[in-house]
Order: structure tokens, then sequence, then C-alpha cells
């Protein structure tokens, strides 16, 4: 019930920002990145959930055929040996030209000799993906991120402190770099209501700061029991006042190999609701094991898996289990890079409210061919079959199952 | 021309260089291994020690990843990637720290002291490079093949001490040497690692690994 939290901290953080720019004026210095890609795409004839239809593609509107898919502003600004301030600002074309932060965080990493202390302050996302490596948290890989990482993308960030100590390989001359993260948190509360009603989807399209996500009008929020449950989600706001945490732990071996283990839990109070803005706190915690392999310098599988639970309502009447995973095989060679991801993902509705139906099932395969032509600009080319079907579908009279073939051509220009 | 040159460099470098050969304990040679020559002859000559050497980063890298420059001289660090790094060193012979962008190049840093002068990031934490500091102005780095020339003149004959580093070496600020007698202008020697080396870390990295 309390009001959003995230406008605050994010005002917070810029003011403490202003106030170091006094101080520190003459050592700061700062970087700017961006990344542009115009794309080409088939939309598709069922209105996307983010404009509130039951489509599972991105895009659906005939006039966004040839858009820009996004346009990701980076900025680093380094205040002092230790401290550097980051944001990073999008735009995106769906539903109606959307401009917002996605992230915008303080960075504390002082020199260390030996064991590197590191925090981060703000709004930021968990760093469980190994898919998403690139410029505004972009994937280098394809343009459509897997379903596992577009709902992490779209419903988690962190809105607080994380805090890092590592044993960097090289400090200690060892192969093996190890690091254990901890964090505390508040918002993201609503996380895991597209689990529950909408299921995972791959695409690209990240949620920024206080968004508003809409979803398909489903049968159940007719009910009594479901009537102060808006038609859409806010992701990252505070509803119940408690912090949520996130514990990982990150392995390497001579950057060959690695591992990111996460335990995600937003310790969200099933039972709360904030009557204005018609969202509950979902008690939303999963597991999350991504791993990497370089066989060589141009080849490399990229693997990630989560497998979790997400409830809302006071007798915790939506109750779901879930996983999603998926495999990637990525190589490079001249200016080529191909990329191949198979991924499956699967509500299960385990609660005793049979009016409200959120077991999903989603199966995707993703092709895409990018060739760089010169340090900015690249071109490409992606195709993606999805084969989804969920239960609501059917209590609506539309058929369970949705089948979707995606092509996109892009030429990215990154600065 | 400049093939010419390099020829004639080459045909008379041949017969006025002193030809290390260093090997590890199995007997194999062993590429990147410092060597350097002190002793009274063997002092860097001012234009040396005026010259600015360059220590760059290139695609996550230090490159070279050793530079041997003699004592006080400066050194300029160069970053040809587009993103920040943060270059620092606790060693001994010289503690600093540089935060530095493609654009915005920084004064060199003058290295005075003698010493293995140990190279790291603070952003990309697998990024390692050297800077060995000598009293000397006749060194070198061995091939592939574990070779080094060091030119010599024959005003330069006599004792010498010979001195080997290799950043497998269990103690960093230890180097190893020997006593040498020169006699000649291009005389041979084999040098054999007496320690056993550490373990080569060769680390697998691309731009993909920034989002640490």
């Amino acid at each position: 019930m309390r009001p959003m939290i995230t406008s605050k901290q994010f005002g917070v953080l810029v003011g403490s920002l202003i106030i170091s720019q006094h101080v520190t004026a003459q050592d700061m210095s700062a970087q700017v990145k961006g990344n542009v890609s115009i794309s080409l795409t088939n939309p598709s004839n069922t209105v996307a959930w983010h404009q509130y239809g039951w489509g599972i593609s991105r895009f659906s509107d005939d006039n966004q055929r040839l858009n820009i898919s996004r346009l990701a502003l980076s900025t680093r600004l380094d205040i002092s040996s230790a401290w550097s301030a980051h944001a990073v600002a999008q735009y995106v074309p769906d539903p109606n030209d959307k401009i917002g932060l996605t992230e915008a965080y303080a960075q504390y990493q002082p020199l260390a000799q030996g064991y590197q202390f590191s925090a981060r302050f703000g709004g930021f996302y968990p760093r469980m993906s190994l898919e998403n490596p690139a410029l505004g948290w972009s994937s280098p890989y394809t343009y459509h991120f897997s379903g596992l990482n577009a709902w992490l993308g779209e419903e988690v960030r962190t809105f607080g402190a994380e805090f890092e100590l590592k044993r960097a390989a090289r400090r200690f001359r060892s192969k093996h770099d190890i690091s254990m993260i901890g964090s505390v948190f508040k918002g993201n509360d609503p996380a895991g209501t597209l689990i529950a009603w909408r299921g995972f989807v791959p695409h690209d399209r990240q949620s920024v700061f206080n968004e508003r996500i809409g979803f398909a009008p489903l049968k159940s929020l007719s009910t009594a029991q479901l009537s102060r449950q808006g038609q859409y989600v806010e992701p990252f706001t505070e509803v119940d006042g408690r912090f949520g945490f996130y514990l990982g732990t990150h392995w390497s071996y001579l950057k060959r190999h690695t591992l990111r283990l996460y335990w995600y839990d937003n310790n969200g109070d099933p039972r709360a609701i904030n009557y204005v803005t018609k969202q509950y706190a979902w008690d939303t915690k999963f597991w999350s094991l991504a791993w990497r392999t370089k066989f060589n310098a141009q080849s490399q599988l990229i693997a990630q898996a989560m497998v979790g639970n997400t409830a809302m309502g006071p007798t915790r009447g939506v109750d779901n289990d879930f996983y999603s995973w998926f495999v990637m095989f990525s190589h490079t060679f001249a200016d080529y890079r191909v990329s191949l991801r198979a991924e499956q993902s699967k509500v299960i509705d385990k609660d005793h409210w049979q009016f409200d139906e959120n077991a999903s099932f989603t199966k995707g395969v993703t092709v895409n061919v990018q060739k760089s032509l010169s340090q900015q600009w690249r071109l490409g080319a992606e195709l993606q079959l999805i084969d989804y079907e969920a239960d609501s579908r059917s209590a609506v009279g539309r058929a369970k199952g949705q089948d979707e073939q995606i092509w996109r051509l892009s030429a990215q220009y990154q600065f | 021309m400049n093939k010419l040159l390099l020829l004639l460099g080459l045909l008379g470098g041949a017969s006025h260089a002193l030809e290390i050969t260093i090997t590890d304990e199995l007997g194999k040679p062993v590429a990147g291994t410092a060597v350097w020559l002190t002793g009274k002859s063997w002092q860097a000559s001012q234009l040396q020690q005026q010259k600015t050497y360059s220590m760059g980063q290139k695609d996550r890298a230090f490159t070279p990843h050793t530079l041997i420059v003699p004592s006080n001289s400066q050194v300029e660090f160069p970053n040809f990637d587009s993103i920040l790094h943060h270059v620092y060193s606790f060693s001994q012979a010289k503690s600093f720290e540089l935060k530095l962008y493609r654009d915005k190049p920084l004064a060199p840093v003058q290295f005075s002291q003698a010493g293995v002068v140990e190279l790291g990031c603070n952003i990309h934490d697998w990024m390692l490079g050297y800077i060995l500091v000598v009293n000397s102005g006749v060194y070198g780095l061995s091939d592939a093949k574990g070779k080094v020339s060091l030119a010599i003149e024959s005003s330069q004959l006599g004792n010498a001490q010979l001195n080997i580093w290799h950043e497998r070496f269990e103690n960093l600020d230890k180097p190893e040497s020997l006593p040498l007698t020169i006699t000649e202008v291009s005389q041979q020697v084999q040098y054999q690692i007496k320690q056993p080396l550490l373990d080569k870390l060769e680390f697998l990295t691309d731009e993909t690994d920034d989002y640490e």
C-alpha cells in the first residue's frame, strides 16, 4: 500500500550525483556510448501483449514494419578513483514511443591488491544472464532474447544495493575467478505477473523505470477475486514495504568456462495490494543457473536455466511453478557471427482458482546471422519460430495454441 | 630503402650480438623471458633514457605484454580501445593509477626505480602486463625459440652480469642472474632457468567479457 519508491530512489541518486559533481569536478570524466537498431520485421496479426492484446510477438502494428527497434544510450561518469555513476536510457517505439531509464546506479569499486570488494547502489540488472553482455543489456548474439532473459528484462530489476566480494584469478595467479554477490532491494513486488498471465515469450523489449506494461484481457480479471488487479503490471513498484534479496556466485576458469548461480526472492507478501495502482505483491522466487563455455576464440555455448515459483493473493489464489531454459551456440568467422538458440519454458498452475488459468508452454528456435561492416555498422537477419500455448486463451474462445514465425532484418549503428 | 637498412642491420647484428638461448628445467625453449646485462659497460645511454616508451591497451590486453625500459625513463599508456581502462600498479618499484580514455591521452609516467611493475586494470581484472625497469641499456625478450640477441660493441667486452626474469617465476621481484665474461662480440650463451615455472595463465576473453 506504500507509494512507489522507485522514482524517489532515482531522485536521491540523481541528487547525490549533482552534489558530487560540484565536489570533485576537476577529476571527473565521462564516457557516452550508444546503439541504434533500425529494423524491418513482419508484424503479427495478433495485437501484442503490451498493447493489451493476445499476441506474443513484439510488433503487431503494420506501421511498425520498419522501425527503430531500440536506441540505447549508456553513460559512465567517473567521479573518483573508486566511484562512478552509470545510466542507461532507451527508446523503444512500442507501444507509443517510449523513452526511459533501464539502469541508473552508482558504483563503488576501489583498487584492490587481494580480494576485490565492490558495490552498486541504485536501479540495475542483476548479473544472472550471460546472454546480454552488450550495450544496454542487449544481446550480441540474437535480436530477440530468450524467453528467460526477456522476462528478466521486463519484470526483474534491482532498486537497492548489491555487494560483491571477488577473488580475481589474475591477482592470485590462479586460473579460477570466484565471487560472491548479495543484494537487498525494494520494489519489484509485482514481478511474476506476466509469468502467470502471459507466460515466457522471447522478445527484446526491456521495461524502463516506472513503466506500466499491459497484457491480454483475461476472462479471470472480471471475477470478484481478481477485480482489484489492473490489466497491466508495474513491475518495479513497492507494494508490501518489505525488502527482497538475492544471492549469487560467479565462477570462471581462465574465462573459458563460466558459471553464474543465483537465488532470487523478492520476499513479496502475497496479501499486500496497492488499491490505487491495482497491483499485488507477488511472492516470487527462483534459481537461475547460467553457463558459458568457449571452445575456442570462435565458438561458444551459452545456456541458462531458471526454476521457481510465483504466487499472489491472501490464500495464494494464484500459485504457479515455472521453469525456463535455453541453449545457444554462437560461432564467429571473418566478419560474421552465426547464433542458434533453442528454448523451452513452462508455467504450471497449481492453485485452486479454477477460473484463473495460468498454465502456459513456450518452445522456440532462433537463428541469427550478423555481419560487421565496420566498427560502427552491423547488418543482420534473424528468424524465430515460436510455438506457444496458454490455457487462459481457451477461456475466451481462442485456440489454446498460437505459433509465430518472426523475421527481422536489422542495421545496427554503435557509437 | 628501409628493407636495405634492415638487411644491413641483420648482417651487421649477426656478427655483433650476444645470442642467448633460454630454456626451462626440461630444456624446452621459453618465450617471453626478459634478459638484461648489468655492469659498468652496460648502462643506458642518455638517448635511451630520453625516449618515451609505450605500454598500450588494445582488445582488452596490454600491448606489449612485457615492456623493458631503462630506469629514469618515461612510459606513456595509450588506450586503443573504445572503452575505459583503469590501469594501476601496487608494485614497490612504482605504484600509480590512471583512468584512460582513447581520446584523452594522459602525460607519460616516470619510472625511476629499477624493479618489476605489475600492471592491472580495475575494470577488466584479467588484464595483466609488466614493465621491467632495469639499470641497463642492453636488454631484450626471448622469442618463441627462446632466443634473444643483444647487440654489443667490441668496447664492451669483459665481465657482465646476465639477468633473467620471467612472469612465471614464483617470486617476481627476484630475477635469476649469471656472471658472464664476454670475450667476443658474437658469443653464444645457453641459459637454463633454475626454478620450476608456474603454470601459464592464458585467459580467453572477447568483447562479451566486459559485462562482469
